[in-house]
């Protein structure tokens, strides 16, 4: 036990059944959504471990966990040491709390639009009881807006009069205010054009510069990954697929997955490329395909692959790749 | 350059309110050749869906076209009466939108859809138009067309919905497709399938098509030429491979720049400071003039006309030139 974070196991069900009367009706039984499945990794302090896939793979769910705000079905989350379910660690944990925060995709719809962004910023630092006396606060409000490129007269402004960027700069600077070390970052940059989109990356990798800080960054955009990331871990259908250092990842990708979809970016340097595309969408993870779920829409699948589902072994969960097919 | 099928000149879109018109397309003028595809690209509020709002005369009150003209084919269509352009719409120019339920009637069977739109615009019998309409399906890559054919659009998947909304498009064979944000709702080895998809066909039929998006990855792999947009104007349009390797416009440079690739890892991304001016702000001048890195006097004072600057035409005033003399 020597990771920052650790997963191990993590499992979450959803229960997505009609409601009772209807399945006594239509004799149905009850059925559920696996989102994530055997999810285990773990993240270094100082480093910025990134999980990408596309939508429904489970992405979302697994940061959820992570920071506590979805109980797991099963497994096992701790952070430095402190288990974010084990009943009997909730002193510890109330004490970790603080030292772990999230930013969400939407910075508008995670702030309260009567509250002035002084007051917004000043949240943790009331509710955690770290700084006393109102003069203490407003400075150290005005030291983090600074420390997000913002000046510290926008305090006094309401969210609304912002811009998305700024919206997120704020939500950073929230983040920071209870003196996090761990940010968990869902799709922080998706809801941004490109050239602000730019800024908040460089901003992240400054403060993560400067503070040390651990980042989770979840992000279906593997481009915005390779350039933030240290490790990536690609989902698919609920399942980790693959984890290598980014620079292994985008060098050299080995699971069959990973491999469709870094080939399936539209990039900058393609111009005029023609290419065959993969078939086949992502299956209903209510009812996903027995053995490997890549298994349909994979080239080497043989009848092990559809039978078997297949270990992560060795930073990959393929039997291909396993037995030296790929 | 071959026939040029869509040709606007000067196009001018103002929104009237209370406190005076807004210009939200500023005297915009491009050429689509007959199987071209032009990419129109920008940040959010640039102008870029406005401008293919306005070339199919979908402007709602209270937007107007204040100014220029557009023409299908060298035929004026921005002021022909609602009914004469309900018939050019679907007939001549077809449509292709982000959210391909918005655009199916989920009421209705797909097949429906497509033989009322067939016989609307083409007077093929009923029984001729359900054939052609299993070909379209067939030919957008619908699996078992015969059969899907009866399909409502919820049995749909979301890419298989946008490639019915294709054939929709496709259906009466018009000389222009409006394709605005087409695959911005799906996940990334869907989207690689569709612009695969719409580049054959545009080949194949010698569509032009206008192709609204802000991801320039989309761009760089579908388009032939490029229009980059920013504030309502037009600030560099040239030929795909040059205007994303060699971009012009200082803010071409810098959105260049902020675009994280999956090719090459960057240290920091460039960042342009700032963002994009609202209607009611448009500073005079060059509207990029508070955030470019090379403004001068001229620039704050004077708008810059686009000149051609090697292969592109570029409206900078550090293009011009006497500013090259001096």
């Amino acid at each position: 036990m020597s990771a920052y974070v650790e997963v191990t196991d993590l499992r979450r069900r959803f229960d997505v059944s009609k409601p009772w009367l209807n399945r006594v009706i239509e004799r149905e039984p009850r059925k559920f959504l696996t989102a994530v499945d055997r999810v285990g990794f773990a993240i270094e302090k100082g480093e910025t471990f990134a999980i990408v896939g596309e939508s429904g793979s489970g992405k979302s769910t697994v940061a959820r966990m992570v920071v506590g705000l979805l109980p797991p079905t099963a497994g096992e989350v701790t952070i430095t040491g402190v288990s974010m379910t084990d009943p009997r660690q909730a002193a510890a944990r109330r004490r970790l709390r603080a030292r772990i925060q999230m930013i969400f995709q939407d910075p508008y719809a995670s702030m309260n639009p009567r509250w002035r962004v002084g007051k917004i910023i000043a949240e943790p630092i009331r509710a955690f009881d770290l700084i006393r006396g109102e003069g203490a606060i407003r400075a150290r409000v005005g030291e983090l807006l600074g420390l997000v490129g913002l000046h510290p007269d926008d305090a006094r402004k309401y969210p609304h009069e912002f811009s998305g960027g700024q919206r997120q700069r704020v939500a950073i600077a929230r983040a920071l205010a209870s003196q996090a070390e761990f940010l968990v970052g869902d799709e922080p940059t998706s809801a941004l054009d490109v050239s602000v989109q730019a800024q908040i990356l460089n901003l992240m990798r400054d403060l993560q510069d400067r503070l040390g800080l651990t980042y989770l960054f979840i992000s279906h955009n593997l481009a915005v990954v390779r350039h933030m990331a240290t490790r990536v871990g690609v989902m698919y259908l609920g399942r980790l697929v693959e984890v290598a250092s980014a620079k292994d990842l985008f060098a050299a990708p080995r699971h069959p997955y990973t491999r469709m979809l870094l080939d399936a970016v539209p990039d900058l340097a393609h111009v005029g490329r023609a290419r065959v595309p993969v078939s086949g969408e992502i299956p209903n993870p209510i009812d996903p395909p027995p053995g490997c779920t890549f298994n349909p829409r994979c080239p080497l699948a043989n009848d092990r692959c559809r039978t078997e589902v297949p270990a992560l072994l060795d930073g990959v969960a393929c039997h291909a790749v396993q037995e030296g097919r790929a | 350059m071959t026939e040029t099928i869509l040709s606007v000149r000067d196009l001018t879109v103002a929104f009237d309110t209370r406190r005076g018109p807004l210009t939200a397309i500023d005297r915009v003028s491009f050429d689509i050749g007959r199987g071209e595809i032009l990419g129109v690209v920008g940040e959010s509020g640039a102008g870029k869906s406005v401008t293919g709002s306005a070339v199919i005369g979908l402007i709602d009150r209270p937007g107007r076209i204040a100014g220029g003209e557009i023409r299908l084919r060298g035929e004026r269509i921005d002021n022909l009466s609602p009914e004469a352009m309900r018939r050019v719409r679907g007939k001549r120019i077809g449509m292709i939108f982000q959210d391909p339920l918005t655009s199916l009637d989920p009421l209705f069977r797909v097949g429906d859809q497509i033989v009322e739109t067939l016989r609307t615009h083409t007077g093929l019998s009923a029984k001729a138009a359900r054939t052609r309409a299993i070909d379209l399906l067939a030919e957008v890559g619908i699996p078992a067309p015969e059969r899907r054919i009866d399909g409502y659009p919820h049995e749909f998947s979301g890419g298989m919905r946008q490639r019915v909304v294709i054939a929709l498009a496709l259906a009466a064979e018009p000389e222009l497709i409006i394709a605005d944000e087409p695959t911005t709702a799906l996940d990334v080895s869907v989207q690689a399938q569709i612009i695969t998809l719409l580049k054959r066909l545009c080949r194949e039929h010698g569509t032009a098509v206008m192709l609204v998006t802000h991801d320039m990855g989309v761009i760089a792999e579908a388009a032939d030429r490029v229009a980059v947009m920013y504030a309502g104007r037009v600030a560099e349009i040239g030929p795909v491979a040059s205007v994303i390797a060699k971009p012009h416009h200082p803010y071409a440079v810098g959105l260049m720049g902020a675009i994280p690739t999956l090719s090459q890892e960057a240290e920091r991304l460039s960042q342009i400071p700032g963002s994009m001016p609202r209607l009611t702000a448009i500073p005079k001048g060059c509207a990029f003039n508070p955030r470019c890195p090379k403004v001068f006097a001229r620039c704050r004072v004077e708008r810059p006309e686009p000149i051609p600057v090697d292969a592109s035409r570029v409206a900078c005033h550090l293009y011009d030139a006497a500013e090259r003399a001096a």
